[in-house]
């Protein structure tokens, strides 16, 4: 069976990939959206690799490396810390971890919990113009870009209009609350926060996604602290499922 | 025949004995697991944990693709390209390949997990070290993907690219000088497959094996390091040294470490600490593809552990000197 370890690890760790892309949308949890053709190529060669190693392990009479099957016939192993077992360098056991963890219990997306965690960061960019508001009443706009406009649109593009934001719900201090967003770019290791303070509507618990429905109320000077967190007086507040892409790409 | 009569029976009960005995055992654990399991497991399953197992997965995710592609290159040369090509291609002196190197990392597009193996196989078919490691260092951080996220991240300063792209080929060469200076080759297990003088397809599936497993575990270590350091190192503590430029240069630096941002999104990072000076967020650039948890692991799996900490710590000290100085000079 050791003989197969090596083979193993590339098969299960190949599915946990495909599992996540091909099979659901699991992969948005983790990673950007632009990544699953890469992902679904690497599972596909891991799984593939997998099986070749599989069946060369398995037949008789390969040539040269009757017991060694993976290309590590008895040669003296002579660096410290790099420990090779029969199925291929040992330290390769840690990748069961993740993709038993992706196979059997996809780990959640992140919440309030990180978005609590860390201040919430303000794109740096300068105040200017933007590009016109698609039309539409009301107009869907992503949290990232509601507050870059509320903070840094010279033109305030956003002024008269009705927009609707989604996002999951975190608390502040003193009863404010906030519809607020993960802005990832990469993988979720870079997660950032864009938060929106929700007024005029009672608050729903935390982590809860919603879909809030409001025009924006000006605070603060352009572009200064004061600005922010940019303010939504909000007329409806609904209750949704979390989107596909718990993330906005910044 | 009597006595092995008796030796059969001692034996039999004593199999019996333990039947008995490790079946209740088993079976009292089963019962405490089955009965305490969930409570327990719902109790440790708290949102910092859920947190954790998300950024660990999702680094290790991350990671998959670019560590194929570098365990692609790299058992590809190591399978298909013979020795003098590369002898060919480098000058002959150390001093003038590490340049020469460094520069050619622009043609890797990815990320530093895709790096480490190509890296080794360099090595491997005889180039000299200190070219490999500049190669190792410019690659993740001088390549057009990279320099063209960064110029996203920061739309009209053209100058944060080249900032970028000089104080990191400055950083790379810097440390291929510094290894052909005072590097010593015990320091360095130059990775062997064990299987050196095969080529050819079989080759390249075994390389490719072994590659990807080894690396693989140890991205899988770097990425739970890099998940601890993000759930137990709230960013709001940064705020505490925006103000002087020397303390958020070095500061930014070691963030960089500890968060393991891929290469390809470490610009769009720096641009969201938007309260620290320029210079401290090119730092974070120039140090983050070249120094942190994930990469460390990775390069002590595959160079040895007393290479992988002199080098990461004397790459550090010179990129953050390095993006000072170009930070100064251009920013």
């Amino acid at each position: 069976m050791r003989r197969y370890g090596g083979a193993v690890l590339l098969l299960l760790t190949g599915a946990a990939v495909l599992r996540i892309t091909v099979f659901g949308e699991l992969y948005l949890r983790y990673v950007q959206a632009g990544l699953r053709p890469y992902l679904i190529v690497s599972g596909g060669a891991l799984v593939l690799l997998g099986l070749v190693s599989l069946a060369t392990t398995a037949l008789p009479g390969r040539r040269g490396r009757p017991d060694t099957p993976h290309g590590h016939p008895g040669a003296p192993d002579d660096h410290p810390g790099h420990h090779h077992g029969p199925a291929g360098p040992r330290v390769a056991r840690l990748l069961t971890l993740p993709a038993l963890a992706l196979l059997l219990f996809p780990p959640p997306a992140l919440g309030s919990y990180s978005a609590d965690r860390e201040a919430a960061q303000r794109a740096a960019q300068g105040v200017g113009t933007f590009p016109a508001l698609p039309a539409g009443d009301p107009v869907t706009l992503t949290v990232g870009a509601y507050s870059s406009r509320a903070i840094y649109d010279s033109a305030r593009s956003l002024k008269g209009r009705t927009v609707r934001l989604t996002g999951f719900v975190t608390h502040g201090d003193d009863g404010a609350w906030y519809v607020t967003r993960l802005l990832v770019t990469c993988c979720a290791a870079d997660a950032t926060t864009a938060k929106v303070e929700i007024r005029g509507v009672d608050a729903p618990p935390t982590d809860t996604w919603v879909t809030v429905t409001g025009t924006w109320r000006p605070k603060g000077t352009l572009g200064s602290d004061a600005a922010w967190p940019p303010l939504l007086a909000a007329t409806t507040v609904t209750r949704v499922r979390q989107p596909a892409d718990p993330y906005e790409k910044p | 025949m009597r006595r092995t009569v008796a030796d059969g029976l001692r034996s039999t009960v004593r199999a019996l004995v333990y039947a008995v005995l490790g079946g209740t055992a088993l079976l009292a654990v089963a019962t405490v697991v089955a009965v305490l399991g969930p409570v327990l497991a719902l109790d440790l399953y708290t949102p910092a944990v859920a947190a954790w197992w998300t950024v660990f997965t999702a680094v290790a995710v991350q990671g998959v693709p670019f560590l194929l592609l570098g365990t692609v290159v790299s058992a590809a040369i190591g399978a298909f390209v013979p020795e003098r090509v590369l002898r060919r291609l480098l000058p002959r002196s150390p001093a003038l390949a590490v340049p020469v190197a460094g520069v050619a990392g622009a043609v890797l597009p990815g990320c530093e997990c895709a790096s480490v193996p190509v890296a080794g196989s360099l090595m491997r078919r005889g180039v000299a070290p200190a070219a490999a490691l500049a190669f190792l260092l410019s690659a993740p951080a001088i390549n057009p993907v990279v320099l063209v996220a960064t110029s996203l991240a920061f739309p009209g300063r053209p100058e944060m690219v080249l900032a970028r792209l000089l104080a990191s080929l400055g950083t790379a060469v810097v440390m291929g000088w510094l290894w052909v200076r005072f590097g010593r080759e015990k320091w360095l297990r130059i990775p062997g497959r064990d299987t050196p003088h095969t080529t050819g397809v079989r080759a390249f599936a075994d390389g490719l094996q072994h590659d990807f497993l080894h690396a693989g575990g140890f991205l899988v270590l770097g990425a739970a390091a890099a998940a601890t350091f993000n759930i137990a190192v709230p960013r709001s503590v940064l705020d505490v040294f925006t103000g002087s430029p020397w303390l958020a240069v070095p500061l930014l630096a070691l963030l960089a470490v500890v968060l393991c941002v891929c290469s390809e999104a470490d610009a769009f990072v720096a641009a969201s600490l938007s309260a620290f000076p320029a210079t401290a967020r090119l730092a974070f650039m120039v140090v983050g593809p070249m120094v942190d948890l994930k990469l460390l692991a990775l390069q002590a799996g595959t160079f040895g552990r007393a290479f992988a900490v002199r080098f990461a710590s004397a790459t550090w000290v010179v990129a953050v000197a390095s993006s000072a100085l170009v930070g100064w000079w251009l920013l």
